[in-house]
């Protein structure tokens, strides 16, 4: 069986910095797994840019960045982990700079800093509108240099422990569509997040569809905060595609058919700077009631309005925007407002890890979005996702290489690798009454009806039973590409089921929580409730295939929870 | 809403199964607005669920899902269905992999070979010492000015259209390629990098001076990376670093000494300069029969009416870059 002292999972920010991490130890056998070829993660997708207290624009301070992300996160996040977030955060922007990040400079050669929403001052560092892309390629390369093993297109299918230690994972070559068992002391998951739940409109690349996760609570193993979902507040009209909000932190407005800005009711200090929570709602308050635009095909949105940075601005901070708009929605934002409206982008929930990454299984770590550590509580912050990523990516490669010297390989059964087969070739020989494009669109559409932006109790009642029942048709599902080569029928059949696992540790807890909290909103109880509700939620899978719902505390340091004002 | 019916002619092939690749057609109602990626997705959906094909973020930034569309290699995200019609005044669409590389399955290439190519020539900062602060309290200074030198290279997201297109990676084993050779450029004028110009070393031992320019690689790169002007200015580079004498060089210093000389070409002197006394040889016979046919100038030529202007002209140009 194939072994290494390290396995990574994903190739992403989180999982490129853990490997540059571990590789900076000599003599450790570590390997990246990832489902694409490395530089093709989500994170290259991120736009805007990343938070770190430079102070190059204003003066700024890792305390004030850290007390933005705690009201942001409507004082859900763990503050310990935030605070250590917040005060690595200068450092590692310049580490990543001293890599050879083409990040966007000041006329006296610093880095530049534009604003982003929730913050208090210009605090996100940024390389036009491609920020995470050259984040991406910036790790791939160092990587490159420090000789780190890459396993490309490699599909994760389970996490294997014994209840105390991980032992290694089971994961399928794509290309040969062969199924191994790879034996490791330690595996970091950095598989990324899950919002293709809401197949249907979402920001997220095809495979962000949560494998690391679901693999997690089919181990068993606790989830965290999953009823935290962000509805980007601008997605591209007919796609969802991602509009970056450094379109508004250089100035873009928002503007409802009555041509007003309207987040002046919502938000009239930040304005178009609100959280992203805020944001979202306020445009679907404006197009449920009627002040939003309907085009030909019943898309219904509100404008983005970028004409007034002038053509200069645009083509040198927005370039991709640009392009992103005349490619996609046939607009030219130097002439024309961008049609948009609020996308799902991202997870604040997901795999329970604590500060270091690690799970309650030893040796088994999260990093990334997939992880909930949490440092976004109920509501992520524009431009904390790259800091997040990187931070916890580093700090669980380090923990991990400490952990690795000083333990031995666990026995990995090879029944643990049958299981997997038997999962899998399960699949070919399904009925076939179900349809996978089907039944995805149906579940994304289960999902925006009871899990989107506005919830309440029945709607949610009714999801969480239709996804029950979408769960048992899936069954159906068959694949019917017989072939082993690069077979994506089955990958995209095997990604379709984690969603389906995912779904339900959603809408679960969302209903438990009776309370307005970030980006879980519910109309009926559209209030914060710090008395009952400060708490994480715990979702895990119990032997019987049942969820069990449990709480755990949240971490509070110096901030204390006060209305969410802006 | 407008709808069009396309046929869709895809190759596919499974090397494991199949003797030689052949084409499936495929009938779609595709709506305005579709993109091809969408209109790939559908198909397999709604009619052969084997069909294969890469994908992911379907927003122009990943660079999985590069394939030719009627014949020029495209991001099938950003391409829309309607626009490639229009642009060939068709209603028939050929999809097939990228040239270049194997094929795996179907639209579905073996990325290795690129990419290991890539990671042979080094792309990665080696920080100068000079430049790049010791400790985690400082960054490094750039520029805006410098920052643009290679900005444009910073874009490439690895998709290997240009790969696929280039001339003189179908015909050079040794060739670097397109994006590999650019990217070598970006840390060649990175002011924090400690290697600098003698990168350009790196592009001569990967055959940069083997690029024709036919200038491929700028027209399908969906980013607009343009990897030749890359090229070009590492051979510039090279030269600088003192990698002159070698026919490539020779040639370019042939063509500006010829410029300083008259202003015109001296097409006569051009084979001596660049490849001495074997290259006359070599183009003896054409030269012969130039001259027999009165087609061949004089090795000595005058300068053109407006020849010191030209130097001036040249000089200022090279200050600026």
């Amino acid at each position: 069986m194939v072994q290494f002292d390290i396995l990574i999972v994903g190739a992403g920010g989180a999982g490129l910095y853990a490997a540059l991490e571990t590789s900076r130890r000599k003599g450790l056998s570590v390997a990246v797994l990832s489902k694409v070829y490395p530089t093709r993660s989500h994170t290259g997708a991120a736009q805007g840019g990343v938070n770190a207290a430079l102070g190059n624009v204003a003066p700024d301070s890792p305390e004030k960045h850290a007390y933005d992300t705690v009201k942001g996160s409507d004082f859900l996040a763990d503050q310990d982990a935030v605070e250590m977030m917040c005060e690595m955060a200068p450092k590692i922007i310049r580490e990543m700079e001293h890599m050879g990040l083409p990040f966007s400079r000041l006329e006296d050669g610093r880095i530049a800093q534009r604003p982003f929403g929730g913050a208090s001052f210009p605090r996100t560092c940024y390389a036009a509108d491609k920020t995470g892309h050259v984040m991406l390629q910036t790790l791939y390369e160092q990587c490159l240099k420090n000789g780190v093993k890459f396993l490309n297109e490699w599909f994760l299918l389970s996490v294997v422990h014994n209840g105390e230690r991980v032992s290694g994972v089971v994961a399928m070559d794509l290309r040969s569509g062969r199924i191994h068992g790879i034996r490791a002391k330690a595996v970091i998951l950095a598989t990324g997040g899950h919002a293709r739940v809401y197949w249907n409109r979402t920001s997220n690349a095809l495979g962000n569809t949560g494998d690391g996760t679901a693999a997690v609570l089919r181990a068993g193993l606790p989830l965290k905060d999953m009823e935290f979902i962000q509805f980007h507040p601008t997605g591209l009209r007919r796609t969802g595609i991602l509009v970056t909000e450094g379109a508004r932190g250089e100035g873009g407005y928002l503007i409802n058919s009555k041509g007003e800005r309207f987040m002046k009711r919502y938000a009239p200090e930040k304005m178009e700077l609100a959280p992203r929570d805020m944001v979202s709602r306020a445009i679907e308050t404006e197009i449920l009631e009627g002040r939003g635009f309907r085009d030909e095909e019943g898309n219904e949105f509100v404008y983005l309005d970028l004409r007034h940075l002038g053509r200069k601005k645009i083509l040198e901070r927005l370039p991709q925007i640009r392009e992103l708009a005349i490619d996609f929605e046939g607009v030219d934002p130097i002439e024309e407002p961008i049609p948009v409206r609020p996308t799902a982008h991202y997870s604040m929930g997901g795999i329970d890890a604590d500060k270091l990454g690690r799970t309650p299984v030893k040796g088994l770590y999260a990093a990334g979005e997939c992880a909930c550590i949490s440092v976004h509580g109920a509501n992520r912050l524009g431009g904390n996702s790259l800091l997040d990523i990187v931070v916890f990516g580093k700090l669980a490669g380090e923990d991990a290489v400490n952990f690795v010297s000083e333990v031995d390989f666990l026995p990995f059964a090879e029944s643990e690798v049958k299981r997997e087969e038997e999962r899998v070739n399960s699949l070919f020989e399904a009925d076939g009454k179900e349809k996978l494009a089907d039944l995805r669109s149906e579940l994304s559409d289960v999902m925006s009806y009871g899990a989107g932006i506005f919830r309440e109790e029945k709607k949610m009642k009714e999801a969480l039973e239709k996804v029950r029942e979408i769960k048992e048709r899936a069954k159906h599902v068959k694949v019917y590409d017989g072939e082993r080569t690069f077979n994506t029928n089955l990958q995209q059949t095997l990604e379709f089921l984690n969603l389906v696992d995912i779904a339900e540790t959603i809408v679960l807890p969302a209903i438990e929580r009776k309370e307005s909290r970030g980006a879980h909103y519910r109309t009926d109880y559209p209030k914060r409730d710090d008395e009952n509700f400060l708490k994480h939620s715990i979702v895990e899978r119990g032997d019987d295939g049942e969820l069990r719902l449990s709480w755990k505390p949240v971490v509070i340091t110096k901030y204390q929870p006060e209305e969410r004002k802006y | 809403m407008e709808k069009r019916e396309v046929l869709f002619r895809i190759r596919r092939f499974n090397p494991k199964r199949d003797e030689k690749p052949y084409y499936q057609e495929y009938r779609l109602t595709v709506p305005k607005g579709m993109t091809v990626l969408e209109a790939l997705q559908q198909i397999k959906d709604t009619q052969d669920p084997t069909l294969a094909f890469r994908a992911f973020c379907r927003s122009a930034i990943c660079g999985s899902c590069a394939v030719k569309v009627n014949g020029f290699p495209k991001l099938a995200c950003k391409t829309q269905v309607f626009n490639e019609l229009d642009k060939f005044g068709t209603d028939t669409l050929t999809l097939e992999p990228l040239d270049n590389m194997d094929v795996i399955r179907d639209l579905i290439v073996d990325w290795d070979r690129p990419f290991k190519r890539m990671e042979e020539m080094k792309p990665w900062l080696v920080p100068d010492p000079e430049v790049v602060p010791k400790t985690l309290d400082e960054e490094s200074r750039v520029y805006p000015r410098e920052l643009k030198k290679f900005d444009q290279f910073t874009d490439c997201i690895l998709c290997t259209s240009c790969y696929s297109s280039c001339t003189a990676t179908q015909l050079d084993d040794g060739y670097g390629g397109p994006f590999q050779l650019a990217r070598v450029y970006r840390f060649a004028v990175d002011p924090r990098d400690a290697l600098k110009a003698e990168r350009s070393k790196i592009g001569y031992a990967f055959d940069m001076w083997n690029c024709v320019r036919c200038n491929k690689c700028a027209d399908v790169c969906p980013k607009h990376v343009s990897p030749v002007d890359g090229i070009m200015k590492l051979r510039g580079l090279s030269i600088e670093v003192g990698l002159k004498d070698n026919p490539g060089a020779r040639h370019v210093m042939a063509f500006y000494k010829s410029l300083l000389e008259s202003g015109m070409l001296n097409e006569v002197l051009l084979p001596l300069r660049t490849k001495g006394v074997k290259g006359v040889l070599e183009n003896l016979p054409v030269g012969i029969k130039m001259i027999l046919k009165g087609k061949a100038h004089s090795p000595v030529m005058k300068p053109i009416a407006e020849h010191e202007t030209l130097v001036k002209v040249m000089k200022v140009a090279m200050e600026v870059e």
